[in-house]
Order: structure tokens, then sequence, then C-alpha cells
């Protein structure tokens, strides 16, 4: 009785304390951990270096290519980067163990790098490439030019989808911010 | 303070309100549902370059020209190859599925052998060993089934049964045997074909033209032009046949003759062609006029027949009046039809003078072979299977010892189906080279895999009904998905340890030879113009003999116009004059409509969704009767029927169609697989074992179109 009568007496305040601290605690996880959990993090099978390769005056269009048919064949073959590096370099820093690490384990092989693509659109997208090449490629994907490493790829553990595929509602509010029809057939065929 | 009830309440309160301000119940609820949406079995699009290859199909038996597209090298979708002759840019279901058949659950993926009544996987090594040794003991007493015995695969398998001494190679049932031996039995030398392109009055007989008959695609394109839209048409068709099928829908008239009464009915129109004073300098000239006047009068055809004798006349006006007319006896299901049917379509033909003329029939040269001692295709193809193999199941004939099955599936394909499974019992060593597990592989003691159309160099060969010669190339698009051989590179490499060497180690290398012979005569390469051009008169487009492998390769078609010039070609009225049509109360109409596949292919799955319910609805076949049939026998829409034969029963249901002629029951063709895969098991019956194989009076060919059946 007396016990009861001293939660009585800190009553409200401790059951607010007590809300509060649910609360920090909810955002706490909501925000921190609950990414954590839900994304794992994968890295590229190899350390492939923009910097490098944008310092050699290559631009995007270099290496991610259309195709005669206006078709955006995305990412470069293991032939088309074998073009530049066909052999082992023998060195011993980073950059040319893993030069050597692309073509003993890929390029000489034949076999294509699984590469990891941060914005693969669901099968149900079509997305048009050559109807977006007046914008610069930076306007949609993270600016690697100056990384030296590529960033981590972050996979939804539920869905199977990489953390930074663009979201149906970003495609929507950007063509109505220009003009451009919102119609469903517009993206889904 | 300690943590009582409320406290307590309030912290999951907390802890409840600040979540609604984080992703989770928002984020959770968004990937739940796409994680809906991620199921193993949903078809991913493939990633990768789209890029576009040719070859042609093998799958289909008309041959068509097909334009492959590939995404990251892995094909992904057949279209029709707008430059190739026979297609045009049009497709069949079976040349269109040659993709999605790639990947079918029911391929057979590496080599096999039965033992203990159960399939094991075997090396191709242990495979080869075993069929060397049961080929040593056979000696000559080696027999081959084969569906394709028009290309150089086939010239392969027959030249190895030549060098064994055999000459026991059998076609598949279809149109071009019963052509082969009816041109065969006239007199004629060389490949029958019908120039379609050319004529402006064609008269089908019985011959389903724009389904599975011949060329279909290549007829499609020329019916097509033909009757432009909007615009007066250049050619009439009128189709003959027990059903109004895809043929008889499209043409402009439709005239219900039973299959068995086709003979008789374009003896009836000779009659007034005759009439007319058509002639002809065949040797036979006389008996023929002479059986005609006195057997196939307008009175005796339409006592016999049922058409009208004013519809019979009318149709002889038509053809007489017409400047090209163009006489095509065939069968409503492709197969099953005597020589002798063929023979009487063929013989208004020879009377109206349209044989090797534009818009006419004409006779094809066979291709130079470049296997020595493989058979021509018609001479393979004017053997009778079905009569072979009734006596091998009845002890008249000994039973081979090896018997290979190639491209075929006779335990399904061919008519009172458990006669021939009885028959197929009776050889000690059967062995398959089927890509899919279809009736006939399961009962063989081995199979040997095919590779599929786009994983091997094969060709197709002036397929049967074409008015040209034509060779295309078929290349291997991508390396075989499973286990599998070429068939015709297997058989040349056990040859050659058998020291039975045929000439070539590859089928790519005879493939090179025999396009260096067909460059030296007297063909060109079909790009801007057709050879149909040609043979209206158009100028033969020069062309770089040196250069034709490499047409080949891109997709081109060799193609050459010149005809078999013919001596001593008759009526064969000796033959007509010993036909006796039939007469049944009530006949099978068999429909054999491309999406239905082939026996060979099973039912393609992605064709599943095309078949109709008035062909296959719950499981259940449903045949189709007109009103007056349907009434005779008690049956109305939905009715349960069972159909019996010589072979057994078909249980089907009744579907009410004004499409039949009277007296006629019209059955889907394509189902009552008991082998292939979930998508061709358990779906309707296979009408084929209730059709009562006969004999042709005249010809002593075995015959199955329009046999009697009755209603239980």
């Amino acid at each position: 009785m007396e016990e009861r009568q001293s939660n009585k007496a800190g009553g409200v305040g401790g059951v607010v304390l007590l809300f509060l601290v649910g609360f920090v605690g909810a955002l706490v996880v909501g925000w921190w951990v609950f990414p954590q959990v839900l994304f794992s993090q994968k890295t590229q099978p190899i350390r492939f270096s923009h910097k490098v390769h944008a310092e050699q005056g290559l631009d995007c269009e270099s290496c991610h290519t259309f195709a005669k048919t206006g078709q955006f064949l995305g990412l470069p073959s293991t032939a088309s980067c074998a073009e530049c590096h066909p052999d082992e370099t023998g060195g011993t820093t980073d950059d040319e163990k893993e030069i050597d690490k692309f073509v003993t384990q890929y390029a000489k092989p034949g076999i294509e790098v699984p590469w990891l693509v941060y914005q693969y659109q669901p099968d149900n997208v079509f997305f048009s490439h050559a109807a977006h090449t007046g914008f610069e490629c930076t306007t949609c994907h993270p600016d690697v030019a100056n990384m030296d490493s590529p960033p981590p790829y972050h996979e939804n553990r539920l869905s199977g989808y990489s953390k930074q595929t663009m979201k149906m509602w970003e495609c929507e509010r950007c063509h109505a911010s220009m003009g451009t029809s919102n119609a469903c057939y517009v993206c889904h065929k | 303070m300690g943590l009582d009830r409320r406290a307590f309440i309030g912290l999951v309160a907390g802890g409840a309100v600040g979540t609604l301000f984080t992703p989770i119940p928002w984020k959770l609820a968004d990937d739940a549902a796409i994680w809906t949406q991620n199921w193993p079995w949903i078809p991913r699009v493939p990633r990768g370059e789209v890029t576009f290859a040719t070859t042609a199909s093998k799958l289909c038996p008309s041959g068509t020209g097909l334009k492959v597209a590939l995404a990251g090298g892995k094909p992904i979708m057949a279209y029709g190859n707008p430059e190739h002759p026979l297609s045009q840019g049009g497709v069949s279901p079976i040349g269109a599925s040659e993709v999605y058949m790639l990947y079918s659950p029911s391929r057979v993926r590496t080599p096999m052998r039965k033992t203990g009544g159960k399939f094991e996987p075997i090396t191709w090594e242990q495979a080869q060993t075993e069929l060397m040794a049961k080929c040593k003991a056979a000696g000559n007493k080696v027999a081959c089934i084969s569906g394709d015995v028009g290309g150089t695969a086939g010239e392969a398998l027959s030249a190895f049964l030549a060098k064994v001494g055999s000459a026991a190679m059998y076609a598949m049932p279809g149109e071009a045997g019963p052509a082969a031996a009816g041109f065969k039995l006239m007199g004629g030398q060389g490949r029958v074909g019908f120039d379609i392109d050319n004529a402006d009055c064609v008269l089908i007989l019985g011959a389903d033209i724009f389904e599975g008959s011949g060329v279909s695609v290549r007829n499609r394109k020329a019916f097509c032009a033909s009757h432009p839209l909007g615009k007066e048409q250049s050619a009439k068709f009128a189709y003959a046949g027990p059903v109004r099928n895809h043929t008889g829908a499209v043409c402009d008239a439709w005239i219900p003759v039973a299959s068995a009464h086709l003979g008789a009915f374009a003896l009836g129109i000779a009659w007034h062609l005759l009439k007319a004073g058509a002639t002809s300098d065949a040797a036979d000239m006389a008996d023929f006029k002479k059986l005609v006047e006195s057997g196939y009068s307008p009175d005796k055809v339409s006592k016999l027949t049922g058409v009208d004798p004013e519809v019979l006349a009318g149709i002889a006006k038509n053809l007489a009046a017409a400047k090209a007319p163009l006489v095509i006896p065939g069968s409503e299901m492709g197969q099953g039809m005597g020589p002798g049917s063929f023979i009487a379509g063929m013989s208004l033909n020879l009377l109206m003078g349209r044989l090797n003329k534009p818009g006419g029939a004409v006779a094809l040269p066979e291709l130079p072979a470049v296997f020595p001692g493989a058979e021509t295709p018609s001479e393979i193809l004017a053997r009778d299977i079905v009569g072979y193999l009734k006596n091998v199941g009845e002890d008249k004939t000994a039973a081979p010892e090896v018997l290979f099955v190639y491209a075929a599936n006779p335990a399904y394909g061919l008519p009172e189906a458990a006669a021939m499974a009885k028959a197929l019992e009776k050889v000690p060593f059967k062995v398959s080279f089927a890509s899919f597990m279809d009736e006939t592989a399961a009962m063989c003691d081995l199979i040997l895999p095919n590779s599929l159309t786009l994983e091997r160099y094969d060709d197709v060969a002036t397929p049967y009904g074409s008015a040209f010669c034509s060779l295309t190339l078929v290349k291997p698009l991508i390396a075989p998905i499973f286990d599998t051989k070429t068939t015709a590179d297997f058989i040349l490499d056990t040859a050659k340890k058998m020291n039975l060497a045929l000439g070539h180690d590859s089928l790519e290398k005879a493939l090179k030879e025999k396009a260096a012979v067909l460059a030296k005569s007297d063909g060109f390469v079909a790009k801007d113009v057709m050879p149909w051009q040609v043979m209206a008169g158009k100028d033969k487009p020069a062309y770089d003999p040196a250069g034709l492998w490499k047409d080949l390769q891109a997709g081109l078609a060799w193609v050459k116009v010149g005809q078999v010039a013919q001596t001593g070609l008759s009526f064969a009225a000796k033959v007509l004059a010993a036909l006796k049509p039939a007469q049944a109360e009530l006949s099978l109409a068999g429909m054999a409509p491309q999406r239905a596949g082939t026996p060979a292919t099973g039912l393609p799955a992605q064709c599943l969704t095309a078949i109709p319910d008035t062909d296959l609805k719950d499981g259940a076949s449903i045949v189709r009767l007109n009103a007056a049939t349907a009434k005779k026998y008690g049956l109305s829409q939905g009715s349960s029927l069972t159909l019996s034969g010589a072979g057994g029963a078909c249980p089907a249901k009744a579907h009410i169609s004004e499409n039949v002629m009277t007296g006629v029951v019209a059955v889907p063709m394509g189902f009552g697989h008991t082998a292939f895969d979930a998508f061709s098991k358990g779906k309707g019956d296979n009408f084929l074992k209730i059709m009562t194989a006969s004999v042709e009076d005249g010809t002593g060919v075995t015959v199955w179109a329009g046999s009697e059946v009755k209603i239980a």
C-alpha cells in the first residue's frame, strides 16, 4: 500500500518520463538500429577506382555506353575492360594488385564481373536512359568520379533491392516538375 | 521508482508513438509489399545488350526463317526473319517457341540408359560404346524413324543405315509422304510443290495450308498478298474439307466434303473439265477420261459426297476460267491421306496443264547429297511407316534389332497408337535422339539428347509444299545449355569409330560442302528478289557464289526455281480406278493447330493460354459436331460422349458448331500426352489412337484420314 502510494506520488511524472524514454528509444532504434538490421553491406568484387579512370580523361559515357539501337548497356563487359587491362601488371601496389585480380579472375577466364548495381530498377519498370540524356549522370547517380573505392552496396534484406534504388515517388516528382506525363504506361509497359 | 503497470504502459506507449516517427512501420510495409513480388519462379528480365541473330526453326515443319533476339548473348525471343522467303517476318507458334523450349522442363539433360525400368544418367562415351556394340551385333538389322528426312542431318542418318546395309529408313507421316508416293505412281520425277503466290484461283482439297500443312507461314503471306486490305483480291481461294478449319475460315468458299471423298470430289470436277474440252498428252489420258466419265458423273459424285452438282460445276467453271488455277491436295490434319487422293487432286493440275507453270504445281529437283549412299528424301518419304510397324506388330515383318528414333515420336504420333507401341516394344534395342522426354523416348533403352535448334548446326532444305528449292542454315546461337550433342555429329563420330566413315567429321563441315555444291548450281540468294517473282518472269538476281556460306550464315536462304521436266507422267488411271471411296456413318476429322505443337515437341508451354475452351476445357477434350449430327446422336452442347475406333476409345465433351459438316466429328489434335511435362500431360486425349489405319485400294498404302468412329 505504501509502495503503491509511492508510485502514485511519483505518478504522472514517472509515467511521462518513461513515455519519453520509450519515445526516444524508439527513435534511436528506428533511425539507427533498424537501418543496420534491414540492410546488409556488401563490397564490389573488384575495388574499381572511378577516380583513377576519370583522371585519365575518361568520362561516364566512355565505359557506360549506349548501343547503336539506343539501348543503354549499363556496365561495361569484361571484354571491354580487358581492352585496356589484358595482362597482369605484376605490381605490388594495391591498385596493381586489384588490376591483377581482375585479369586473373575475370578477364583471362572470360567471366563477367558480378558487379553490384546500385540502382537497378525492378523488372516491371521500363527506364530509358536515352530519354534522360539531357540530365547530368549525377542528377540520379552518386558522383563516383572522385571516389577511389566504390561506395558500399547496401542490400535490403527483405526486398532484395539496393538501398539506392530510386523509388517511384522520386520518378513521379521529377516527371511532375518537368511537366512530363506520369501516366502508368510511361514507365510500366 | 519501480516499474509498475502504469509505468510500463507509459514506456510502451512512448515506444509505440516514437516508432511512428521512424521509418520502421512505413519502410517495413513498403518492403514487405515488394518482398511478395520476389518469388523465385517469377521470370526475370535478362540484362545485357540486345542483339539479333538469324537461324531457322527446326521444330516447325514450315521451315520458317527466324530472327532471334538475344540479351547479353542469351536468346529471349524468336521472330520471323523479314529477309527469309519462307517467313517474310511471319512466324508460326512453334517457331516462336524455339527460345522457350530451350528451358522446357521436359528436356532430356544428359544421355540416359534404362536400367531396371528406370533411366540413369550415363556419359556420352558410355552411350557410344554401348550403341556401337549393339549396332555391330545387329548387322544390317538397324532401322530409323525420322521426323526430319529432308535436311543434311537426315542424310547423315540415311548414309549410316546404308553403310550398315539397311534400307529401313522411315519418315514420320505427313503430307510429303503420300505426295511422294503418289507422284511416283504417276511416273513423276522430283518433289511436288505448289506456287500459291502466282496462282489466281486456288482449290484446296483438305490441306490445312495456313496452319499445319506445308510451308504454312509462306502460304499465309501469299494469301495476304492476294487479299490486300481495302483493295480487290487478285486470287480466289476455295477450301473443300470436312471442317472449316483455319484455312477454310479465311478462304472465299468452304465446300463441306468428307476426307475419304476428296478424291472422288476431285474427279467430279475433272468430269466437268473434260466435258469442257480439257485434255492432256499423258499416255493414259483415254483411260482416265473413260474412268471419270463412267464413274464420277455429277450425280454420282453428288450422291457420294453430298456436294450439290451445281457447286461442283461452279468450281470447275472457276478453275477453267482462271489464268493460273492451282489444286492443292492434302489432309485436313496434315497426315493420313493416301497417295490415291493425292493423285486424284493432282490429276486436275495435269488436266489443266498446270504442272511446272507459274502459279501451278511444280516438280522440284532434290538437293545434291553430301553423304554418299544416302537416299533421297522422296525415296524415304514414299515408304509406309504405319504399314511397316503394323506388320512388325503382327509378326509379318521381322522387327529390327536396333531402332533409331530421330526428331520423331511414333509412340504418340501414329494412328492406332496401341498397335504402334506394341510394334515398338518388339524392337530389342531402341535409341531415342529426342530433345524432350516424349512418349517414345520413355520407351527407349537409350536416350541421346539432341541439342535444340538454337544450340546446333543444321539446315532446312526445301520443306514440303514449297514452290522452290531452298536451303537455310541453322547455326548455334548459344552453347548447349545441358549435356546434349548434335545427333548428326554423334552419328558421324560413331560411324568413324565403327570404321564406317561417312565422309565428314562434323555436320558443320558437311553443310559447308553442301553450300559449296549448291553455289555451283543454278540458284541464287533470296534477298531483294524472291523466288516466286523469278517464277513469274522477273530476272534472276546475280549473286556471288563464293560468298554463299557467308550469306547463309547471315540468315539468307539459297533458293532455286528450276523444275524437273517430266517424261512419262500419267494420271495413274489404274490406281484411280481401284480407289473405292469409303462410306462411313460418322467419320473423324482432325484439327491440328500449330499452337498444340507437334508430336515431337508436346504442347509448347507459352501456347497454353492460346488454346481455346472449344478445344480443351477442364482437362477434357472438346469435339465439334454440327447440330444435325448432334441431334442424330442425342447430343447437345457440353454433352459427355465417348468416341471409339479400332484402337480404343476417347472420352470428350461436345461442342456444337456449324463449321463441321454433317456426319463428321472434328477432334483437336496434339493433346493427350502421357509424357513430356506438366504443360503437356493430362490435357485431353490423343485421338490418333482411335483412328483406324486401313489400306488404300489401288496403292496399298496405309490411310487414316477420315476414319470411321462410333459414339458411345
